[in-house]
């Protein structure tokens, strides 16, 4: 069996909020593979962002041990290993919407057709049109394709999406899951998915759920 | 709900808000500063151009008017400090005998002078020998003579018997023009030479002599009173005083009624200083105006960039039901604070400043002080007020999204405004070079100044011109030479050059902005360091040329300087000293003086401008004398009277040693010289030391030129002990001049002023650098946060900071020196009626330069390294805060 993606222990992470500690996430023991589709349900306020920013490394525990066997150490993985969608706009105001997809790849001083691979991604999310947009001429839903196409367009081994559909309507959140999934269909890409709606977490092999920081993967580890 | 909000304020936007009432206070104080300045110069100028008036008052009595009663009426029309008599009477001639010959002298005049009439009015003579008791000659006339302290004059008095008076003292006297001045002739009548022949006596001697002339010729013989007034209460600008003044006089002609007419010597005088005045006046706003309005642009630009938060607070507040004038309420109570505030701490520092600068506990409490308050609270409210209202007036919430990416020109830049500015400044400082810049005018015997302000307007429009231009150039470049740029960023910014590259392009308001502010302020420094410079060489040039050299001895004929020459060269801190006869000499009729020089070497001691020949080529000129042995420079006048044609041949007559008359001399005519160290303003010759000393027998050099290396007044009393034991020599260094010359405008002090303006400068630099990066850097938090939480190393958003500090930088930094250079330039030309020799080239402050860069540089670094520290806040932090 190939070296796991991430490897957590008992991992917690506390807050401190007005002076008094807040768990945001409590002892969470998970490991995530190549290739899974995770979706990560929860209320507000149970966790998952904070959770993503955990496995993102961009983030660091209070307790307990997060590994990532596959990948390397926690300062290397962002952005050419894994990849982070925002539950906010995260787009850079100034910088097209090519430009901004290009960010990850110039980021990570990856070799190669920086071009081809924006216009690649760029086509997954139907967005070509808008290759030349600022980011104040799009809509909400366009925005949030964007920052799914610069996602994937370092081809990352591990994308993680906090409500990537959260602020859109059904039918435009399905379109963005089908495309997502439709590109990461047969690829070794793991995915970890929050989100609040049943329906998307349906389309996910697995699911985790948060309640009150407290992680139930629902497989054993 | 105000209380609530100003709380608020204060709590959510300190930065903002200290920052508005910084540069308020900065205004405030300048302002402040320079509304005292303007009034102790003006002030100080009027009393140094009062004190150097010898006699205020001469008033001239009518035949058989009764002396006292006419005193009684000057006391009366005027507060009189001091008042003596002065008698005038004209005689046909003098004589005396000398070694077996006999001098004799065309018409001369004796005064009589009562007891107390030198110590009162010290300014009328300068003792050369004997003592100030008893019967006084004149220099010239004891010269002609051949007499001296001791010997015997006759006094040929028209229609009696010839008197004769034993000599106690010889005498200079350096007031002539206005001592013997024909009284009651109007102003502009051609003015009379003083007489070479005058010997004073005591009042009672004189009317010994002259009542009995009175008797036969009244007409030859005059009473004067000579009034000193009290200058305490006079006011301190020249043309206030020069009213009170005339005032006085008035109220005396009505008092006297015809028994007499005055010569208002002090008027004259006020009349004279008012064009200085005004000069000085004009050159000080001129000097300061550009840094108070930097100041003001500054608090302006740091009101403007709490933009988003404001408006932000502005879209709650209407959320929550308040009216647009609600809103403005708020804002304005805002903006009354913050220059309340700001405003007091400027006329506190104001305070300090005028006490550190100018040694002055003067009070800003003034009309300036007033008017500048004032000026700060408006400020206060365009800088907070004017914003709010844009924003209440035209954005929501929705359109208050980031303001970038491609916009229309703005009108200035579609109708070239820039452009026209520029031209105008050219066409306006084309006009003024055309009438020789002549900035003010002060006709004479008018109360009435007037200054060509217009002429001001070419370095103002160039600002602003060349502001703009930057502004529409580098919007130009940012926006066109995008690829350019990110190859210039390669160095420093890498495989992100063409993202930031991008990124400054799209923002090229902010940046341009930016750039406009700290190229005005270079500008501002750079001209006022450049402008500084050359008015202090100017100064130090103008005091060289009445002195003669760092430190002048000058002896007399007969106690030539040049006999210690050796000595007077070892002293230590003395670089090189040059002997220089001072002769003089006829040309025609006309008595002049005549310079003997080394021309090879005379340039060692002391500084041979270019401006002083005509052709503007010192070296070639004085070479041209030193190849010519019988050469002679001439000045223009002279060129005109005689229609001279270089080469010509110019008979003069010179004193010879030997028999002590005057006996022709013959000279080449090389050039013309327009001014010479120690020479007078109008007609004088220079010629080689070497050949006047072969021509009349006579070798000493009765000055001396010294060039020192450490302080002339150190050198000047070390050279006072050389001289010590010899009759008439006197030692004068630069420093004394400089502060003897009164009214001219380069000897006023602009010291304190440009002190406080060199570190105003540097601050605004400071400011407008660092100030400009930090509220752009405050801006890009959200653009880091972004950045880091896609996994953008510390390095990378170094270059993204560095690319953007360093692009501000050099662009405004060149932009501004280039700009100050020239604004400089124009200024120097403009005030060509100010210095005398003009300027030939600008003097470069490198030192102060170089500090500016510095200290910019500094501020860009704190800036940037400020804002890299703010990215150590994990991003998943920034994020939440988005
Ligand atoms: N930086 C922080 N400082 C203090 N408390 C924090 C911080 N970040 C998160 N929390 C707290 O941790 C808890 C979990 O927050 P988190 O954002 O992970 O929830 P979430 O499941 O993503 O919620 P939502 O669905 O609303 O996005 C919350 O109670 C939150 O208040
Ligand atoms: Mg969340």
């Amino acid at each position: 069996m190939a070296d796991a993606l991430i490897e957590a222990r008992d991992v917690g992470r506390t807050y401190l909020q007005g002076g008094s500690p807040v768990a945001a996430v409590r002892s969470a023991t998970f490991r995530l593979q190549e290739g899974d589709r995770v979706a990560l349900i929860g209320r507000s306020g149970s966790g998952k962002t904070t959770l993503l920013h955990l496995m993102a490394g961009l983030d660091r525990p209070s307790s307990g041990a997060i590994r990532w066997p596959a990948l390397g150490g926690a300062d290397t993985l962002l952005p050419a290993k894994i990849a982070l969608v925002f539950q906010v706009p995260s787009l850079l105001d100034p910088l097209t919407v090519a430009e901004n997809v290009a960010l990850p790849l110039i980021l990570s001083g990856a070799g190669g057709d920086v071009r081809q691979a924006v216009l690649h991604a760029l086509a997954t999310f139907a967005l070509e049109e808008l290759a030349d947009k600022l980011p104040e001429e799009l809509s909400g839903g366009q925005v949030q394709r964007v920052a799914m196409a610069r996602a994937i367009v370092g081809r990352p081994s591990l994308i993680l999406a906090d409500e990537p559909t959260g602020q859109l309507d059904r039918a435009t959140g399905r379109a963005l899951l089908d495309a997502l999934l439709g590109h990461l269909a047969g690829s070794a890409t793991a995915l970890v998915l929050a989100t609040h709606d049943p329906a998307v977490a349906e389309r996910m092999a697995a699911t985790w759920q948060l309640r009150d920081g407290v992680l139930a993967t629902g497989s054993p580890p | 709900m105000i209380g609530l909000w100003l709380a608020g304020q204060v709590r959510w936007h300190k930065g903002r808000l200290a920052g508005t009432v910084a540069g308020i206070a900065l205004t405030v104080a300048m302002l402040a500063v320079l509304g005292v300045f303007l009034d102790q110069s003006t002030m100080t100028m009027t009393r140094r151009a009062i004190a150097g008036v010898p006699v205020d008052w001469q008033f001239q009595l009518a035949p058989g008017s009764s002396t006292p009663a006419l005193a009684a009426a000057i006391g009366k029309a005027a507060k009189v400090a001091v008042l003596h008599i002065a008698g005038y009477a004209d005689v046909d001639g003098l004589e005396a005998h000398s070694g077996g010959t006999v001098q004799t002298t065309g018409a001369g005049k004796v005064l009589g002078l009562d007891a107390g009439y030198a110590r009162d009015f010290p300014g009328q003579f300068r003792l050369l020998l004997g003592s100030l008791d008893g019967a006084l000659i004149a220099q010239q006339t004891a010269a002609n003579l051949h007499v001296g302290v001791g010997d015997i004059v006759t006094i040929h008095r028209p229609g009696l018997a010839s008197a004769l008076v034993r000599i106690d003292g010889v005498v200079d006297l350096p007031n002539a023009d206005s001592l013997f001045q024909a009284v009651g002739v109007p102003p502009g009548a051609a003015p009379q030479a003083p007489p070479d022949n005058v010997i004073l006596l005591p009042l009672a001697s004189w009317h010994r002599l002259f009542d009995p002339q009175a008797a036969v010729h009244p007409d030859s013989v005059r009473t004067q009173l000579h009034v000193g007034l009290v200058h305490a209460g006079l006011p301190s600008d020249p043309s206030v005083a020069l009213m009170t003044v005339q005032g006085a006089a008035r109220n005396l002609a009505a008092r006297s009624a015809g028994s007499g007419v005055l010569a208002d010597n002090l008027a004259a005088r006020l009349d004279a200083v008012r064009s200085d005045a005004l000069y000085a006046k004009v050159l000080f706003l001129f000097l300061g105006a550009p840094g108070v309005l930097m100041a003001a642009l500054l608090t302006l630009a740091v009101a403007a960039a709490g933009g988003s938060h404001r408006r932000r607070d502005q879209a709650l507040l209407r959320v929550r039901g308040a009216s647009r004038k609600q809103i403005m309420t708020l804002a304005a109570a805002e903006a009354g604070c913050v220059g309340i505030v700001g405003g007091m701490l400027g006329l506190a520092l104001a305070v300090l400043a005028v006490r550190a600068l100018f040694g002055l506990a003067s009070s800003v409490i003034t009309p300036a002080g007033a008017a500048a308050l004032l000026a700060g609270l408006l400020l206060a409210q365009v800088a907070l007020l004017l914003p709010a209202w844009r924003d209440a007036r035209d954005r929501t919430v929705v359109a208050a999204r980031l303001a970038i990416g491609p916009e229309r020109p703005v009108l200035w830049q579609r109708i070239g405004l820039d452009g026209m500015l520029l031209m105008l400044s050219a066409v306006v400082f084309w006009q003024s070079w055309s009438s020789g810049y002549q900035v003010v005018l002060a006709p004479e015997g008018t109360p009435a100044t007037s200054v060509e302000y217009q002429a001001f307007l070419a370095p103002v429009l160039l600002w602003l011109g060349a502001g703009l231009l930057t502004i529409r150039l580098c919007r130009f470049g940012l926006v066109r030479g995008r690829a350019y740029l990110a190859r210039c960023l390669r160095p420093i910014a890498g495989a992100l050059a063409g993202v930031v590259a991008a990124s400054i392009g799209r923002q090229h308001r902010r940046l341009t902005q930016g750039v406009a502010l700290i190229a005005l302020a270079f500008a501002f420094a750079t001209s006022t360091a450049v402008f500084n410079t050359t008015y202090h060489a100017q100064a130090r040039v103008d005091a060289a040329l009445t002195n003669g050299a760092d430190v002048t001895v000058t002896g007399t004929l007969r106690a030539p300087a040049s006999a210690r020459l050796a000595a007077l060269a070892a002293m230590p801190g003395v670089n090189a000293a040059q002997a220089m006869q001072h002769r003089l000499a006829y040309v025609g009729n006309d008595l002049q003086d005549l310079y003997g020089i080394d021309a090879g070497r005379i340039g060692e001691a002391t500084l041979t401008s270019n401006a002083y020949f005509q052709g503007g080529d010192a070296s070639a000129t004085l070479a041209r004398l030193a190849q010519t042995p019988d050469g002679i420079l001439v000045s223009e006048e002279t060129v005109a009277d005689f229609q001279l044609q270089p080469g010509d041949r110019l008979t003069l007559r010179l004193q010879r040693a030997g028999d002590g008359q005057y006996h022709p001399v013959s000279f080449r005519f090389i050039g013309v010289v327009r001014e010479f160290p120690t020479a007078p303003h109008d007609s004088f010759l220079v010629a080689n030391a070497a050949y006047v000393a072969r021509q009349t027998g006579a070798g000493g050099a009765e000055i001396v030129l010294l060039r020192t290396g450490s302080a002339p007044a150190q050198v000047a009393e070390q050279a006072r002990k050389v001289v010590q034991d010899m009759p008439g020599v006197k030692v004068s260094d630069i420093g004394q001049v400089q502060q003897l010359i009164g009214s001219s405008l380069v000897a006023v002090d602009l010291g304190g002023l440009t002190r406080l303006q060199l570190v105003f400068a540097v601050l605004l630099v400071a400011g407008a650098t660092g100030l400009i990066l930090a509220l752009g850097l405050a801006d890009r938090r959200r653009a880091f946060a972004v950045l880091t939480a896609l996994g953008a190393k510390p390095r990378q958003l170094a270059a993204f900071l560095w690319s953007e500090a360093l692009l501000l930088f050099a662009v405004g930094t060149s932009v501004g020196i280039a700009a100050g250079f020239g604004l400089a330039w124009m200024l120097v030309k403009l005030l060509t009626g100010v210095f005398d020799p003009p300027p030939e080239v600008l003097d470069v402050p490198w030192a102060y330069l170089v500090l500016l860069i510095g200290v910019a540089l500094v501020s860009v670094a704190l800036a940037v390294l400020t804002a890299l520290r703010e990215t150590d806040v994990p991003a998943v932090q920034r994020m939440r805060e988005l």
